[in-house]
């Protein structure tokens, strides 16, 4: 485990010590300034026109469900294509220095260098969920709403990153073309999203139930309302189980060419 | 220290290297010496654990290099035919890295630190990105890198390359220096650096040993010939003849032009000497008279290229 200690620490200063890194925060953070207002401005006039409107449904009026969610949404768009820009030099950029030889001729094991990898990978999607969750906080200013329900949300999206942060590790351990590992990266994450989709095409009851139980869509509404069902969490973490175990394959079957 | 029995490696269909076998004491400094595409690289690659043999087996410090890598591997610095640097951080931070990878211990990790950039003279460079070095520099980052973890055996493959000539002086002083505390292994397919570093060469082609020696065995093992490279002040039109009845003359080829001769002689210096009293008392006019041995590279061109056109005489 002290290998990945090393790594973990290696690559974490690699992130937060590089300009690449804060670039794309500020690029998420432009993003998440335009789009956040404009929802909390219609949120807010939703509420004033209330009176008015008395059949709506309960839900529009609740935060959570009306205001967090989309931005949810928006981050989550964002990760489909920010998380592969971090972690496509993971793999990628070694092999094409040749420092990969280092790592291999190291005394750690290939686990050890995948899992320091993708810790580090984990901080810097977190460094981003964080960010955004600095939105909603900012909220609180002005508005009293429950805590738990948006923690519990941001812990959901949170793990969503991680599985693409995994899929993402994977694709720069094929390659050593960075931009490659970037293409394949965003094929990988909006596929997850298509997956769930499938619950609309097919006519089967228990092909539907099991699309249901994958599909990204019916979590992140749960979350929103602050309930994390576990159907959710064996899904993602099973990505995140697979993907990191692909990735060690990878890394040991380059001893073997 | 490194014991290699039957190693062979296939790249797909290609055979890079077929059953070599040597071994590598404690302490000794040995050169692996061979033609471009010989194999050097691939067994070393394999001794240091990077890749797995197709056969054979590879044992550092009695550790089988696959049934247990994390023993061999912390005790092998390696320097690979590209040096493996982060261009992204600073010479300092790069060795601290390697050398918490390695698993030296915390309170080590300074004076190693230290004593790499001092043995390869990177000091003034510490504080620098590894990006902004220049090749020379880099390659002395990949040999402090293969130094930072005080290892018993040392691997370098092609360790002077991209020198300028002062750096290569400097880093064969270093392998002096670091003879006897380490063993070490190094590729080349210079011989001035073999005969300069090394006291004992492995020399390969084609993916096979085709000859190990010690140094001074190997430049006589060519059955005791040496050229003597004589100049005269007469013209002569047939040294052979002149020479004609000294046992020990083998050939007399002329050279530049009919002043300079190149003798081949077999046996020692009574051969020499007869030689020189002949051409004395027969008057032609001795300018110079000077011994070549047979050196290492008459051995390697012959062991390597010769066998491809058999039967040429370096
Ligand atoms: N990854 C690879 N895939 C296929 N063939 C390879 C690979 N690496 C090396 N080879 C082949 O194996 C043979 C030995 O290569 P190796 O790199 O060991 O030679 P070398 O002695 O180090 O040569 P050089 O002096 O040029 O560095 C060569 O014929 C080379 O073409
Ligand atoms: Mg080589």
């Amino acid at each position: 485990m002290m290998g990945t200690m090393t790594i973990f620490k290696k690559e974490l200063k690699g992130f937060y010590l590089s300009p690449s890194f804060y670039i794309i925060g500020f690029l998420v953070a432009v993003v998440l300034s335009w789009s956040y207002p404009i929802q909390l401005n219609l949120f807010s006039q939703l509420l004033a026109n209330y009176m008015f409107q008395q059949n709506l449904p309960q839900q529009q009026l609740n935060i959570h469900y009306a205001l967090f969610l989309r931005h949810m949404s928006y981050l989550n768009l964002m990760l489909i294509f920010v998380v592969p820009a971090l972690t496509m030099r993971l793999f990628a950029e070694e092999k094409k220095l040749r420092t990969f030889d280092l790592l291999l001729t190291s005394p750690v094991t290939s686990s050890e260098i995948v899992l320091g990898k993708y810790f580090a990978a984990l901080a810097a999607v977190g460094g981003m969920v964080l960010l955004a969750l600095l939105y909603p906080m900012a909220t609180r200013t002005m508005t009293q709403f429950n805590w738990a329900p948006l923690l519990i949300a941001f812990f959901g999206i949170f793990l969503v990153g991680a599985a693409y942060a995994a899929m993402d590790m994977f694709c720069s351990s094929l390659t050593e073309n960075a931009l490659v590992a970037y293409g394949t990266s965003v094929a990988f994450n909006l596929s997850i999203w298509f997956i769930g989709a499938g619950a609309e095409l097919t006519d089967s009851q228990a092909a539907r139930m099991v699309f249901e139980h994958i599909s990204m869509n019916t979590h992140l509404g749960s979350w929103a309302e602050g309930t994390i069902r576990t159907s959710a969490l064996v899904f993602l973490f099973s990505v995140i189980a697979l993907f990191c175990f692909l990735a060690e394959r990878v890394v040991e079957s380059s001893r073997w060419r | 220290m490194i014991e290699v029995r039957d190693l062979t490696k296939d790249y797909g269909p290609r055979r890079a290297i077929n059953m070599i076998n040597f071994t590598v004491n404690k302490g000794e400094v040995v050169g692996f010496l061979g033609p471009n595409g010989a194999g050097k690289s691939t067994t070393m690659k394999i001794i240091t654990g990077f890749m797995a043999p197709t056969s054979g087996v590879a044992k550092i410090a009695g550790f089988d290099v696959f049934e247990s890598p994390l023993e061999v591997k912390k005790r092998i610095g390696y320097l690979p035919e590209t040096p493996p640097v982060y261009t992204d951080m600073y010479v300092r931070d790069y060795l601290k890295y390697v050398a918490d990878l390695k698993k030296v211990p915390r309170e080590k990790i300074k004076t190693q630190i230290d004593m790499a950039l001092e043995k390869t003279n990177l000091g003034s460079v510490q504080k620098r990105l590894i990006q902004n070095l220049s090749k020379g520099y880099r390659q002395r980052v990949g040999i402090a890198q293969a130094l930072v973890s005080d290892p018993e055996v040392l691997v370098l493959d092609e360790p002077t390359v991209g020198l300028d000539p002062k750096q290569v002086a400097e880093i064969r002083d270093l392998i002096k220096v670091l003879r006897g505390h380490h063993t070490i292994i190094l590729s080349t397919h210079i011989l001035s650096e073999v005969q300069a570093t090394c006291e004992r060469v492995i020399i390969i082609h084609q993916g096979r040993i085709v000859a190990q020696d010690r140094i001074e065995n190997l430049a006589v093992q060519n059955q005791g010939q040496s050229r003597l490279n004589i100049r005269l002040r007469k013209d002569v039109a047939d040294l052979k003849t002149l020479l004609g009845g000294i046992e020990g003359v083998v050939s007399a080829n002329q050279g530049a032009s009919r002043h300079d001769w190149e003798v081949h002689i077999r046996g020692t210096d009574e051969v020499v000497d007869a030689i020189s009293s002949r051409v004395v008392k027969e008057g032609l006019g001795l300018l110079e008279l000077s011994p070549h041995k047979v050196d290492l590279e008459d051995v390697f061109l012959k062991l390597t290229y010769g066998q491809d056109q058999a039967g040429v005489q370096p």
